[in-house]
């Protein structure tokens, strides 16, 4: 609201996305604004068995049972202690929400598609796979996400990972 | 706006044309069963009448023809020149299946006509004509002067609130002018300045001329729907040697005297029913339980704070919770229909199926009005098919029998549904021959179920009939007891949270009674501490909850343990592990094991301490995750976290597939 630069002609605006950064692991990356119902600061979770170790639980949304997962177990980084700034972004990918959790949120920046490079096969942390590309924004470097990638592999990874433990604990 | 799309409203029309039908068959029912209310006669009539029209306005002109001809049968007996007998009953009943039928293909896109339909529309046709052979004087004038009609003067001048009601005269015209050549006269004069004119008001009158001998019912049939919306005079133009010409009002009034009360009825039963989607039902569903919550988490704050100004504070909260409770409840209603939804279906069931088995019954409905959720209602429907089905099948005997037996020929099937407790109970009963024990239990030993019956009470042996093994197709016929599915209808009624009992006493009958949760939106938990988790296990399920001490739980093989409960041993399950609960692992006698039952078996769930028993909404862990084993749902608590709703069946059948790993 307070970003006078945002008020750009109508005609750039349409062409603009507008990209939520959040922080993990001292790198900065990009989740379409579009796609995130809801920021809140980490609570505890409901704890659900048979479930990758990525997927923390589930929280209450206003009275929706909904998914959290830790980006950083995801991305096979280590885990963090959740501190203060430990956010949740929630995001809605066809028609499903779920939960991120992430180190901070920082910044609302607005990428304009011709400032998107593709990501080099190399060096970061977060499989290519899950990014839309790379942008700068100012001196940073902002890795976009790309959100409904992130979900439907992942789902299936969930399922899959789910199944066979639950066969092992069967056994067991 | 003769561009309409009409396809947006197949559903409703599809959806009241169903309603008509079951309404039909309902009072043919009673038609049949001797009663001569001529109003049932009308509700019959009505019917067809409103899917005649509706099938002709959107075009699905199978359906149109041939409720036409059962509606020209219907219309010759409520005009009494033609009584009502069991022929036409039963070839009216036929007509309302095949009529279902046709809209059911007509619905997926399907021609509506089949091999079945033609032959019955013959059959209906016939019967009319038959009937044409023997006419009373008046129905031999109305058809004779067909043949001398060279065409019809129409004049046709609407009310101007006739566009408002949704019709069209240009369609109508366009039907005239598909039997002949028609030529149209507007009148104008009506007609107000430009400035003045309101679309949608009928300004214009017109006079019509069709050159065409149709008939006269042909024709007064395209102004059917505007009966009493406008002045109207159909008089046939005849050949020069015409005779005068009937009256054309006079024939025209009862018509629009009939109309008018169909369309009475129809105002009628729209304020008193409204369709409303599921889904916003849903949306109200939630949107209350989450006021509960709210309450409730408002109601634990204030209970923490101490200060003698907040005495307002608790009484608002007070008012709050009884308000949101009041609302919770009747959103609630509104997802309740009556049991007679599903109920309605049976006369015609019980009729059909006695005469094909030469049996007398006499079928006795009570309660019909108790109320069910709509999703239990659905799920019900089948089961109770299978019960009556049985009922008459196997219960109860042929009339010889049952008076060689001292009972009266015709037998009784009771369907009855009453409230008890929190729970809403369907009791299916016969007075027939009772369960066979010696054939169950011959049967049971056959099919390896048990090796002998010696010292099985008769509840235990009559148990047997629910077990999976039991029923199969052939069993049906060398049992004289029961034995179709019925572990299918068990399983059907507790997957609805619900249970089902036997009894039976040889000779008098058999009763099964089947208990339902009044809804599954909500359940009865009691909420138990597992680790640092919380869980909710659902109260229908739970047999009894136990203190163990170590000793009585004896180790087995592959490092199961079991326990002494009754006179049965069962198996602990520990949550803990099940779950892989974070937290410390407790001893078995610093915990409580909770006996619970699922599909017939039961375990012992071993949990850290029990919390209460509370009420949980129930939440779809689906909509934004996956099924998880040994969960059925979620729901929120006081403070506003998640619990997670135990699936007692499927831990039933975990423990079993890990007992045979």
């Amino acid at each position: 609201m307070n970003q006078p630069a945002s008020s750009a002609p109508e005609t750039e605006a349409a062409e603009i996305a507008q990209y939520l950064t959040v922080n993990l692991a001292n790198e900065e990356y990009g989740v379409d604004i579009l796609a995130v119902r809801e920021i809140r600061g980490w609570t505890p979770v409901t704890r659900i068995p048979q479930t990758p170790h990525y997927v923390l639980g589930v929280l209450n949304m206003r009275g929706a049972i909904v998914p959290v997962l830790d980006l950083r177990l995801r991305f096979g980084l280590t885990r963090e202690e959740y501190t203060a700034t430990t956010v949740t972004v929630i995001v809605t990918v066809a028609g499903r929400n779920f939960g991120v959790v992430v180190d901070a949120v920082s910044d609302v920046v607005e990428v304009a598609p011709n400032a998107i490079r593709p990501v080099p096969d190399m060096g970061t942390a977060v499989e290519t796979e899950y990014l839309k590309g790379l942008t700068s924004v100012g001196e940073r470097m902002v890795l976009l996400l790309d959100v409904d990638r992130l979900l439907q592999p992942q789902d299936a990874q969930m399922l899959e990972a789910a199944l066979p433990s639950a066969e092992e604990k069967a056994v067991a | 706006m003769s561009k309409v799309d009409l396809a947006q409203f197949h559903k409703a029309f599809f959806e009241e044309s169903l309603d008509g039908l079951d309404a039909m068959e309902a009072a043919l029912l009673a038609l049949d069963e001797g009663s001569d209310d001529p109003e049932l006669v009308h509700t019959v009539f009505r019917a067809a009448h409103s899917i005649k029209g509706g099938a002709a306005t959107f075009g699905f002109s199978d359906v149109a023809a041939f409720t036409h001809v059962a509606e020209s049968l219907l219309d010759e007996v409520r005009s009494g020149r033609r009584p009502m007998d069991k022929a036409i009953v039963e070839l009216l009943l036929r007509s309302g299946d095949t009529v279902r039928d046709m809209l059911s293909r007509s619905m997926s896109g399907q021609p509506a006509a089949t091999a079945e339909s033609q032959e019955l529309l013959a059959a209906l046709s016939a019967m009319v004509a038959g009937h044409a052979a023997v006419p009373a004087a008046a129905a031999a004038k109305a058809s004779a002067p067909a043949d001398d009609i060279e065409g019809w003067d129409i004049t046709f001048r609407p009310f101007d609130y006739l566009l408002k009601t949704g019709n069209d005269p240009a369609r109508m015209f366009r039907e005239l002018e598909a039997m002949g050549p028609l030529s149209v006269v507007c009148d104008a004069g009506k007609l107000p300045a430009l400035d003045a004119m309101d679309a949608e008001t009928a300004y214009l009158a017109w006079t019509l001329h069709l050159a065409a001998p149709a008939k006269k019912a042909a024709v007064e049939g395209v102004f059917d729907w505007v009966d009493g919306d406008c002045e109207l005079s159909i008089v046939p133009k005849l050949a020069v040697k015409a005779e005068p010409a009937p009256a054309p009002v006079a024939v025209a009034a009862p018509a629009a005297a009939a109309s008018r009360t169909t369309r009475e009825s129809a105002a009628n039963s729209e304020s008193s029913s409204v369709r409303v989607g599921i889904e916003k039902i849903d949306t109200l569903i939630n949107l209350v339980g989450e006021l509960v919550i709210t309450q409730s988490m408002l109601s634990q704050f204030a209970d923490g704070v101490d200060a003698s100004q907040l005495e307002l504070l608790r009484h608002g909260l007070a008012q709050l919770g009884r308000h949101s409770r009041e609302l919770q409840e009747s959103v609630m209603s509104i997802r309740m229909l009556p049991i007679s939804t599903v109920f309605n279906r049976f006369p015609r069931l019980v009729r059909d199926l006695s005469q094909k088995l030469d049996k007398k019954v006499n079928l006795d409905m009570r309660g019909e009005t108790t109320e069910l959720d709509k999703t239990v209602l659905e799920k019900i429907g089948d089961p109770l098919v299978h019960l009556v089905r049985n009922a008459i099948d196997h219960g109860l005997e042929m009339p010889a029998k049952r008076a060689a037996a001292g009972k009266s020929e015709t037998g009784t099937l009771r369907l009855e549904a009453f409230h008890r407790g929190g729970s809403i109970v369907v009791e299916v009963g016969d007075d027939g021959a009772g369960l066979n024990r010696d054939a169950i239990v011959a049967k049971a030993v056959q099919r390896g179920i048990i090796t002998s019956g010696d010292g099985m009470s008769d509840d235990a042996v009559a148990e047997l009939i629910f077990e999976a093994g039991f029923s199969t197709a052939a069993a049906t016929t060398d049992l004289s007891g029961r034995g179709v599915g019925m572990d299918v209808v068990r399983r059907n009624v507790m997957d609805l949270g619900g249970t089902c009992a036997i009894s039976s006493v040889h000779g008098k009958g058999t009763t099964f009674t089947i208990t339902l949760p009044l809804t599954l939106a909500i359940i009865d938990g009691l909420t138990a501490a597992v680790g640092e988790e919380t869980y909710i296990v659902p109260l229908v399920s739970i047999v009894e909850s136990v203190q163990l001490k170590t000793e009585m739980i004896r180790s087995v093989a592959g490092g199961g343990e079991l326990f002494r409960f009754r006179d049965a041993w069962l198996p602990v399950v520990r949550l803990h592990d099940v779950f892989g609960c974070a937290g410390q692992r407790r001893a078995i006698d610093e915990g409580i094991v909770i006996v619970v039952e699922g599909e017939g078996t039961r375990i012992g769930l071993f949990v850290d301490e029990l919390i209460g028993q509370q009420q949980a909404v129930v939440k779809s862990l689906e909509a934004n995750y996956r099924r998880v084993q040994g969960i059925s749902g979620a729901t929120i608590l006081a403070d506003g976290s998640v619990a997670l709703i135990t699936d007692v069946t499927g831990l039933v059948r975990m423990q079993s597939r890990r007992r045979a790993a």
